[in-house]
């Protein structure tokens, strides 16, 4: 495929998928209510309507400069995270020899650009949701980067059309079962869904998002379904085997796959709860990363 | 994109990172003053690597040393100024007199 | 002037000038991240000079170095939103005179030396080059790096601990009693780790 019609095919996956993750939250939502959900599939574009409508808000001496880009930049990056996905063995729109690295990198600016836009209000709940975030965020980074190295070491190489390749014998969700697991925690923590949802959640009166409204509002919020689609298509093509697959084409088999990722993250973030940050704390120090470093021990076994 | 062209942006980070920190009283601005000049030395180690040692796997090692150097130097003085502060509620470099004369 | 090039002379723009800003902006937080910019700059320098995997972990080690810094910035500094105007310098004149003149003397030798011209091979395996050397002949060196790192985790740990080698750490830096022989003035911090700690 050309670059422009991959480009067109990754625009195409990025807005398709945060659209059926708005309507699934939508449904999830609706089905534990216990009502009918309204008109699901076009409610979240009517919300996106809506949302463009409202007027941006303002603080009172914000950093403008920051709290403006932030959701841009958020959005940019989790963009440029499913740009490393392959949608077949010879279309991917990034092909980097350090894929890994660069998911590494856009995990880490994904926290400092959270904290930007929560301290760049220059409002008590957003500094709150900013701090708490900072500190749930940077040890979830280090057990996704074990994860991701351990999956790396069968495939010799840090880039992921060759960690795809690799998976042609076995897919690495069954060769290391605890690596998917801990890497959809990280898709969680990454767009602070659910039991980590600790930058916007209503504890804190919406958070790093408390003050914003308007078209500000909706790239936040489209670039926090963004990066759970970039994560979800990771994971799909790191753990699942991306577009490796019998009958179908290779692009469906990754569609596929990313959607099936997708469902399990959207049901963890409704169905689990969020315990408090101190004890999220000790349970990944304690806990999480002590199992990601056996867990890489056991891929590097498996690899000798 | 020559290596002296490579090498000077590396002086000038260093030459700014010599200022900062020289010149600032807090501890934590004179740390990002040595994480600047560290920053020109790791440009300068990668410019010498890849134009002139013709891809030498130890001038990318000598790199990832200095990484290394870099966040043990963040780490320690980080401690030692929460320890200082402790003591002696001492944030800047003047509330620090025992040594002097 | 090709791509290439133009990139270079964009990035080291980006590199010295957010560099020599994060000493000039009132905001702390600002200025780490203003730190995080001129390596991000640097890093992708070196991505442009063949160093991709090299380019590509500076973005990442600084963007976690440089969020924590911003931490330590607001806990330490007095004006972590730059609303005031702020400076804080001490010798001033002397160090630009020596930053000035560390630049001089190093762009002086730099420009009259006759470089060599060694460029890497454009279709040369840089990453697995890497590897293979930093777990084959340089594993002492990879080795000594990672002791060191467990050094100073242990060492930070028991420089910054509330709890000194002679009594609690903070008693040289408690305020006297109002009145003598009472408690000490000021804000106590709480005792029993803070009502932020669940205990568990």
């Amino acid at each position: 495929m050309t670059t422009i019609a991959l480009t067109a095919a990754w625009v195409a996956f990025l807005l398709g998928m945060a659209w059926y993750v708005a309507v699934l939250d939508g449904l999830w939502a609706a089905a534990r209510e216990g009502r009918s959900p309204r008109a699901p599939l076009a409610n979240p574009l009517y919300r996106c309507a809506t949302m463009l409508r409202h007027q941006s808000n303002l603080t009172e001496a914000p950093d403008l400069l920051n709290w403006r880009l932030a959701p841009a930049l958020y959005a940019g990056l989790a963009g440029t995270g499913v740009a490393l996905v392959p949608f077949s063995s010879t279309n991917v729109l990034a092909d980097l020899d350090v894929g890994i690295v660069w998911w590494g990198a856009i995990e880490a600016l994904t926290v400092v650009i959270v904290f930007l836009h929560g301290w760049s209000a220059n409002s008590q709940f957003g500094l709150i949701g900013a701090y708490r975030y900072v500190a749930i965020g940077l040890p979830v980074m280090l057990i996704s980067m074990f994860v991701l190295i351990a999956t790396a070491l069968p495939a010799e190489s840090l880039a992921i059309p060759k960690i795809i390749e690799s998976q042609r014998g076995f897919w690495n969700v069954i060769r290391q079962p605890v690596g998917l697991p801990l890497f959809l925690l990280l898709g969680l923590s990454l767009s602070f869904r659910g039991p980590f949802n600790y930058a916007d959640s209503a504890d804190v009166a919406g958070g790093t998002a408390a003050e914003v409204s308007g078209a500000p509002r909706l790239v936040w919020e489209f670039a926090r379904l963004a990066m759970l689609t970039a994560v979800a298509a990771v994971a799909a093509s790191v753990f699942l085997g991306g577009y490796l697959g019998p009958w179908f084409p290779g692009p469906m088999w990754l569609v596929l796959k990313t959607a099936a990722v997708l469902l399990v993250l959207v049901g963890l973030s409704h169905q689990l709860a969020r315990i408090s940050p101190s004890r999220m704390m000790t349970l990944i120090w304690t806990v999480l990363l002590p199992l990601s470093f056996l867990h890489l021990v056991w891929a590097g076994v498996l690899a000798l | 994109m020559t290596l002296t062209t490579i090498l000077v942006v590396a002086a000038a980070l260093i030459g700014i990172g010599l200022y900062g920190t020289l010149s600032q009283q807090s501890f934590v601005m004179l740390m990002m003053g040595l994480e600047l000049m560290l920053n020109g030395v790791m440009l300068a180690a990668v410019g010498f690597w890849s134009l002139t040692a013709g891809g030498l796997p130890t001038g990318q090692l000598l790199t990832i040393i200095v990484m290394a150097v870099m966040a043990v130097e963040m780490a320690v003085g980080f401690a030692l100024i929460t320890a200082v502060y402790r003591n002696r509620q001492a944030d800047v470099t003047e509330g620090l007199t025992t040594l002097k004369h | 002037m090709n791509v290439t090039d133009i990139a270079f002379w964009i990035f080291a723009a980006i590199a010295v000038v957010s560099g020599w800003r994060v000493f000039c902006t009132d905001s702390m937080v600002r200025a780490s991240f203003l730190l995080m910019l001129s390596f991000i700059a640097v890093g992708l320098i070196m991505v442009l000079l063949n160093a991709p995997y090299l380019g590509i972990a500076t973005v990442f080690m600084m963007a976690v170095e440089m969020m924590v810094m911003a931490l330590f910035m607001v806990m330490y500094m007095m004006n972590p939103a730059g609303l005031n105007p702020m400076m804080m310098v001490h010798q001033h004149r002397f160090s630009i005179a020596a930053g000035v003149f560390l630049f001089a003397a190093l762009a002086g030798l730099i420009i009259v030396t006759r470089f060599a011209s060694n460029p890497v091979a454009p279709g040369t395996e840089v990453v697995a080059g890497l590897g293979k050397e930093l777990l084959g002949d340089s594993m002492l060196i990879f080795e000594t790096a990672g002791v060191t790192l467990l050094a100073t985790m242990v060492a930070s740990v028991i420089l910054s601990s509330r709890s000194g080698r002679f009594g609690a750490a903070d008693t040289g830096s408690v305020p006297p009693p109002l009145e003598p022989g009472g408690e000490p003035a000021g804000r106590q911090p709480e005792q029993g780790g803070g009502h932020a700690h669940h205990h568990h």
